[in-house]
């Protein structure tokens, strides 16, 4: 999460910033992991609105995700359209084409390769000033 | 005698690649199905077995590479913010900048 915050602190000013909250990856209720019982990171699958927003706002939160998130829908269409789950990486150009798309998380979340994508877009980045806080 | 042992470690080294496809065609077919079918398929799997013996991620990175390609048109979308206080719809940028879209889940 620090890498992609500071993605987003360095490009914000050139390509918009979009975290889409997909249906969860590990619930309890499905494919529970160690590690989030050791996190402490329990949430059942979220299916309706409400659910999303709740959880996906705890997520934003304690993983101090600086990128405005979307939820989306129940059933689940723009994951399925992207094939999203459980996470990966898109960079749109501004003709609404496909620009860069990662390989499936979590072997394939590299927000680096992000970055690389929009350079070869938009040209090298202004270095951000530093100490700029959040929105 | 020498004979009988031979026989006794091909039949173990049938059973054993026997055992392998099994595992392999069975993460393979859950891979390919929807997240959640996924998720409570596996769940009853040898977790440690499955990402040591198969060449999982590689597995993945095939089951999962879905059908857009770079260069194509982006799905459009209109999603609610997190707040639920607005939408934003992803056709609204064009002409104007690149959209970054990070897909994700809490767990």
């Amino acid at each position: 999460m620090p890498d992609l915050n500071a993605l987003y602190k360095k490009y914000r000013d050139r390509a918009a910033f979009y975290v889409v909250y997909i249906q969860e990856a590990h619930p309890v209720d499905a494919w529970q992991i160690p590690s989030n019982v050791k996190d402490n990171v329990l949430e059942a699958s979220t299916t309706t609105a409400e659910e999303r927003s709740h959880v996906a706002g705890k997520c934003v939160k304690n993983l101090g995700i600086e990128i405005p998130a979307l939820i989306d829908a129940p059933d689940d269409r723009v994951e399925r359209a992207y094939t999203g789950w459980p996470d990966r990486l898109y960079v749109i150009d501004a003709e609404g084409r496909v620009a860069f798309k990662s390989a499936p998380g979590p072997f394939g979340f590299e927000p680096a390769d992000v970055g690389a994508a929009l350079e070869k877009m938009m040209g090298p980045a202004t270095p951000a000033p530093e100490g700029e806080g959040g929105v | 005698m020498r004979q009988g042992a031979w026989k006794w470690v091909a039949r173990v080294a049938v059973v054993l690649v026997i055992l392998y496809a099994t595992l392999f065609g069975t993460v393979a077919l859950a891979m390919m199905q929807p997240p959640a079918r996924f998720g409570r398929i596996m769940r009853h799997m040898p977790g440690m077995l499955v990402w040591m013996l198969l060449p999982a991620p590689t597995m993945w990175q095939w089951a999962r590479q879905g059908d857009l390609k770079e260069g194509d048109a982006a799905p459009d979308f209109t999603l609610h913010t997190q707040d639920r206080s607005s939408q934003v719809t992803l056709s609204s940028y064009r002409g104007d900048r690149p959209v970054v879209l990070v897909f994700g889940s809490y767990t």
